[in-house]
């Protein structure tokens, strides 16, 4: 192998491709909640049962689980090492895929009162627990032997650092629960949670896998990498203040200046993509990357919503439990979702490409990764998808349940395009064009 | 040692047939994405050396590339000893590509 190329460094299929399967099903599953749901997600109180079965239904089974399957495959390739160890891997899909079923099965059925049965939360809880630290090992030991130490790759590793610690809170809060012993208000634990996950493990792991791949796929060079490393110390700086801040000291000023360290980083990065995307070589955008920028736009869109959470001026006092749940479905079900429709296809074809042709390449006439799914469903799906995200949030804010099932039907049609495709491009059967 | 910008009637003639190796990602061949940097036609030792670099380390798809161009050469200068060699100096920068490439990435 010549130095530098890390292409043989991919781990087997077999490990990602169940992520992205399990993932995409998940999203379908959160869509089906949310319809299901709607009346339950405008009210006041946060941590209603139907809320939480559709945020960890999104956030873990879909959204987290095709992050895992992704580092699986981008570590290796963008960090030239080899996983350490792909049977791990498996055993973690496994423990991860079962305990959260377990998890939002328990959620529904919650009802939070005195009569609680906490045994199926603590045994999902465990297995996310164990599942988690044994991901965040298998990647930080295989990143720890990279001789590659950039930005991009200190924001990912720093991630999933954040993912652990927000997973052993997760399970500190459920055991105080039942065994009351921590001195702070669930609401503050529940923040710190929020916190920890939202901006350590999902944005950190964003901005890290974005400042890898925007540079290859908008054909872009000489990107000004130097705003990340300032991001990097505003976001940790601000997410550390912040944590802590909930934790010992609760005063408003010190929330306040902590925000306004992680709304610069947001900020610096925002400005990176906007350069990259600004001065890109690649002017002609295909559906990942279209469905990218929106996911970008989105940001921008968070970033206002968060200043308002924050400062939460007079006029937004009579709602702001509102902005705050909308903060939280612009994140989940805008930014990170926009984001990873779009960035399945820039990933998961070329896995089943390589799969299929990577020993016919130049003997026999292939395919293209692109022609591996169907474009125009794609496109389908990123309209649908464009409806469905106002429509949620628009039902938020305002209160209206009839706006959040309207959303909800076309998140569900975006969900089963996206399954459509996703089957199409795993189950791909080899297809040699005869010239 | 030809670099891309001088080549003889032969080695043109390879690059031509380079030009058969797309990159899968922006589906444009390599030579005019300018990823090659070298061609060597050595017709006293029966040898070709190409000398190529990638649009970026960790491409996903630099081994395929790589193979690509391998089995091209191996295919149509089957008595040639084929040598792909991978550079990352100079880095590749988009001001590389082709006129002819930037007409084809346009156009996708």
């Amino acid at each position: 192998m010549q130095a530098g190329l890390s292409t043989q460094n991919a781990p087997s299929p077999s490990v990602v491709l169940p992520h992205f399967v399990y993932g995409a099903l998940m999203f379908l599953a959160s869509a089906i909640v949310m319809l299901i749901a709607a009346p339950q997600l405008i009210l006041p109180y946060h941590l209603n049962a139907h809320m939480l079965t559709l945020t960890h239904t999104m956030v873990l089974g879909f959204i987290s689980m095709i992050i895992f399957g992704s580092l699986y495959q981008l570590i290796p390739v963008v960090m030239e090492v080899k996983l350490h160890s792909e049977i791990l891997a498996k055993i973690t899909f496994y423990l991860f895929g079962v305990g959260l079923l377990i998890l939002v099965v328990s959620f529904w059925e919650a009802n939070f009162g005195p009569q609680q049965n906490w045994l199926w939360f603590e045994i999902s809880g465990t297995l996310i627990l164990i599942a988690v630290f044994l991901f965040a090992i298998n990647t930080l030991i295989s990143a720890g032997k990279t001789k590659r130490k950039d930005i991009g790759n200190l924001f990912i590793v720093t991630g999933i650092v954040y993912l652990t610690l927000t997973v052993s809170l997760a399970i500190l809060m459920i055991i105080n629960f039942a065994i009351p012993f921590i001195p702070v208000s669930i609401l503050d634990l529940l923040k710190m949670h929020l916190n920890l996950g939202l901006i350590g493990w999902f944005l950190f792991l964003v901005i890290g896998v974005a400042s890898k791949l925007m540079p290859m796929f908008l054909i872009i060079h000489k990107l000004p990498e130097y705003l990340l490393k300032y991001a990097y110390y505003l976001l940790n700086l601000g997410l550390i203040m912040i944590v802590n801040t909930f934790y010992f000291y609760p005063k408003t000023w010190l929330i306040g200046l902590s925000a306004l360290f992680i709304f610069a980083g947001l900020g610096l990065f925002l400005y990176f993509n906007y350069y990259a995307f600004k001065h890109r070589f690649r002017k002609n955008l295909d559906i990942g990357m279209i469905l990218s920028k929106a996911a970008f736009i989105i940001l921008a869109f968070l970033l206002v919503l968060s200043i308002f959470a924050v400062v939460s001026p007079d006029f937004t006092a009579s709602f702001q439990f509102r902005i705050d749940i909308a903060l939280i479905m612009t994140l989940v079900f805008g930014f990170l979702t926009a984001l990873i429709l779009g960035q399945t296809y820039k990933t998961l074809p070329f896995i089943i490409w390589l799969q299929k042709y990577q020993t016919k390449v130049g003997k026999e006439k292939t395919p293209l990764p692109q022609e591996l799914y169907s474009d125009k469903l794609a496109h389908w799906h990123a309209k649908t998808y464009l409806i469905a995200f106002p429509f949620l949030i628009a039902g938020e804010l305002l209160g209206i349940v009839w706006l959040i099932q309207v959303a909800a039907f076309f998140f569900i049609l975006t969900a089963l395009l996206y399954n459509y495709n996703v089957f199409k491009i795993v189950l791909h059967k080899e297809k040699i064009i005869k010239s | 040692m030809s670099k891309i910008t001088a080549l003889t009637d032969k080695e043109k003639e390879i690059a031509q047939l380079l030009k058969t190796v797309i990159d899968p990602e922006v589906a444009v061949n390599i030579v005019d994405l300018g990823l090659i940097y070298e061609i060597t036609l050595d017709e006293e030792n029966k040898s070709i050396q190409i000398v190529m670099t990638l649009s970026t380390r960790g491409c996903p798809l630099g081994d395929v590339i790589m193979q690509n161009v391998q089995v091209v050469l191996d295919a149509n200068y089957p008595d040639y000893k084929n040598d792909v060699e991978l550079v990352w100096e100079p880095m590749w920068s988009p001001e590389m590509i082709t006129e002819d490439g930037k007409k084809a990435i346009d156009g996708l």
